[in-house]
């Protein structure tokens, strides 16, 4: 929110620009070993871990694509036969955050047919509620988070058919703020990574005219990049690398991960850098994907 | 992984600290094994149970361990129900104690949440788990749990799961909308600067003419104690939004905030707040002098980071103030 401003000091030293080789050796070493601390305790995070690392590496044109077949080995393996769900790892439960993380990875890879794409539609279908909420799996939690998860795996999979769709626009138009702003439940706070989700949502289904433009824009500079300095977020992404390690942290002088990797290269390709792929902002994917896909998510002009 | 600053070592406090990191893990592991192995749909096994208390007090993010509890608790409710029916076809009033062998058990869960949100009070799973458990608990204590969440409140005001939370228990304990406002108002009075009870004020306010008013002296007291704060003035621009606020009103806070302005000359949100009470007056009064094209002016040269934005509302205020001087010609 506006109101936290947590001033960060910049040191002198910052790259001048993204650490390509650093980045692509942090991704690829990230899980050679299974015993790796933070690798394995984190196992509850892994297919949208593996989503989060496996983008980033194709935003930098260095998808390796040998590794297709055991992905999709993985992703099937945590495929649950009963209720078509998919969990973070083998042994844990379905939930539609994964779901939504093992769709996009197959659709980058252009492996849909390696899963049962049949029982992921049946599952996303099951957790809409009455109200056209999505719970995130069968115990119950609403949040808007899940109702983008929902859509987004649908369109992917060209199947927005199984769901009541105005039902769940009916939905998030619920959350929307006094200040324009999206939260998790009708009268929840507005936070960015939810608005996120709910803009990323009214983009699929077409319904972005549920928008308050003006006033989320102001709160947020959502969609018009040239309101915010550009520079001066270039020179902070820039300043998240580990110039050691490789990756991105969530701040300068922080421990890098995959999840702000993939941001922070998602970030330089909207701020219209020449080295990173064009990424979709709706579906944080690979732009010529989404062609392939003939998916057009709807942007506000 | 947020805000964890990378801190640098020695060689020997690296060795130590993967030497005790390969020990947590093999625990995590072997943990899970024992969970996951003896997961059963209609029994489970209480030393499992026990485990995956202690792995969710390290970690409340592991999600399936949640979902293992739950189905626990189902189970024994489940026993329960059953006890109920045989006491009840045997009348046997003696062994009516499944009620608190059911209540009994589920305060591991309450404490084991509590627990859980004390190290990580913004754990979704932990918040939820606890709605559940209420949810499914024959005798729920709301008013225990309006404690709990006041004080939760008391020690991160602006965590939007303890908003929610509340939200959830005022319709169970039956509060009022008036008392939940009067609640509202002391807690704006205690800090004007938190952006989370303006929201949650909002969700209480139906705008009308009379509300407005109130609201508006609210905010006035709330920008002339701390101008520097953008809290009052997003709330100041949702309320001004309403067609109720009339000419006079607008007029009188124009006058407000130039005296504020005297005051705080280099303050950016009296100078944007005067631009939305300008154009607003600009559209109702067409011998209005429409001075926004130096505010912002002044704007971009006070916030420099959101130059385009204030461009581009020059270039609106710009064409709306050459309109105006074909028709006044």
């Amino acid at each position: 929110m506006a109101t936290l401003i947590k001033d960060i000091k910049l040191q002198d030293n910052i790259p001048n620009n993204i650490l390509f080789e650093k980045h692509i050796e942090f991704i690829k070493e990230y899980g050679q070993d299974e015993n790796n601390y933070e690798y394995g305790m984190t196992d509850y995070l892994r297919v949208s871990g593996m989503y989060w690392g496996l983008t980033a590496l194709e935003l930098m044109n260095t998808l390796p694509s040998h590794t297709l077949e055991k992905v999709a080995e993985y992703i099937k393996q945590c495929q649950d036969p009963k209720t078509g769900g998919i969990s973070a790892c083998v042994g844990h439960d379905p939930h539609i955050l994964h779901t939504l993380s093992a769709i996009q990875i197959l659709c980058i890879y252009d492996n849909l047919k390696a899963i049962d794409t049949e029982g992921v539609v049946k599952y996303v279908a099951s957790l809409q509620l009455p109200d056209g909420s999505f719970t995130g799996d069968k115990w119950g939690e609403v949040d808007t988070r899940f109702s983008f998860c929902a859509v987004a795996t649908l369109s992917l999979l060209k199947r927005m058919d199984a769901i009541d769709v105005n039902k769940a626009v009916d939905f998030v138009a619920s959350c929307k703020n006094f200040d324009g702003g999206f939260g998790s439940k009708p009268l929840s706070e507005s936070h960015a990574g939810l608005i996120y989700c709910c803009v990323g949502f009214l983009s699929i289904t077409n319904r972005l005219d549920i928008v308050d433009r003006d006033t989320l824009a102001w709160w947020l500079c959502e969609r018009r990049l040239h309101w915010i300095d550009g520079d001066a977020l270039r020179i902070f992404i820039l300043a998240c690398q580990d110039t050691e390690t490789g990756g991105f942290a969530d701040r300068p002088g922080d421990i890098a991960d995959p999840y702000h990797t993939l941001f922070g290269l998602a970030a330089m390709s909207l701020l219209g850098h020449d080295f990173v792929q064009k990424v979709n902002p709706t579906y944080c994917m690979p732009q010529h994907v989404i062609d392939r896909l003939q998916l057009k998510p709807q942007i506000l002009t | 992984m947020h805000g964890r600053i990378k801190v640098r070592t020695t060689e020997e406090q690296k060795a130590l600290k993967h030497k005790e990191q390969q020990k947590k893990l093999t625990a995590y592991r072997m943990g899970m094994q024992q969970i996951l192995s003896t997961r059963k749909e209609d029994n489970y096994d209480p030393v499992s149970l026990d485990i995956c208390t202690q792995l969710l007090s390290v970690n409340p993010d592991i999600y399936t361990l949640w979902n293992y509890r739950k189905e626990a608790i189902l189970i024994e409710i489940e026993k329960r129900s059953v006890k109920l029916l045989m006491v009840y076809i045997a009348v046997r009033k003696n062994e009516i104690d499944g009620e608190d062998n059911i209540i009994k058990f589920l305060e591991n869960e309450f404490r084991l949440t509590e627990q859980c949100l004390l190290a990580n009070p913004k754990s979704y799973g932990s918040w939820h788990h606890r709605y559940w458990v209420l949810m499914n608990h024959p005798k729920p204590n709301w008013e225990n749990e309006f404690s709990l969440c006041t004080k939760y409140s008391r020690m991160d005001d602006r965590n939007f799961h303890v908003w929610d939370f509340r939200r959830l228990l005022i319709n169970k304990i039956g509060i009022t909308l008036s008392e939940e406002l009067q609640f509202s108002t002391e807690r704006l009075n205690a800090n004007f600067s938190n952006y989370s009870s303006w929201h949650y004020r909002s969700t209480l306010r139906n705008l009308d003419r009379e509300s407005v008013g109130t609201e508006l002296i609210l905010i006035q007291n709330a920008v002339f104690t701390d101008p520097a704060d953008s809290s009052a003035w997003f709330y100041l621009r949702w309320v001004l939004s309403n067609p109720t606020v009339t000419k006079d009103r607008r007029q009188e806070l124009l006058d407000a905030f130039g005296q504020l302005e005297e005051l705080e000359p280099d303050c950016k949100w009296v100078i944007m707040a005067k631009c939305w009470l300008t154009g607003s007056l600009v559209l109702s009064d067409k011998d209005y002098i429409d001075r926004r094209v130096q505010f912002y002016k002044q704007l971009a040269k006070l916030d420099p980071m959101r130059k385009g934005q204030y461009e581009d509302y020059l270039k609106a205020a710009e064409l709306n103030a050459s309109h105006v001087e074909d028709q006044k010609s």
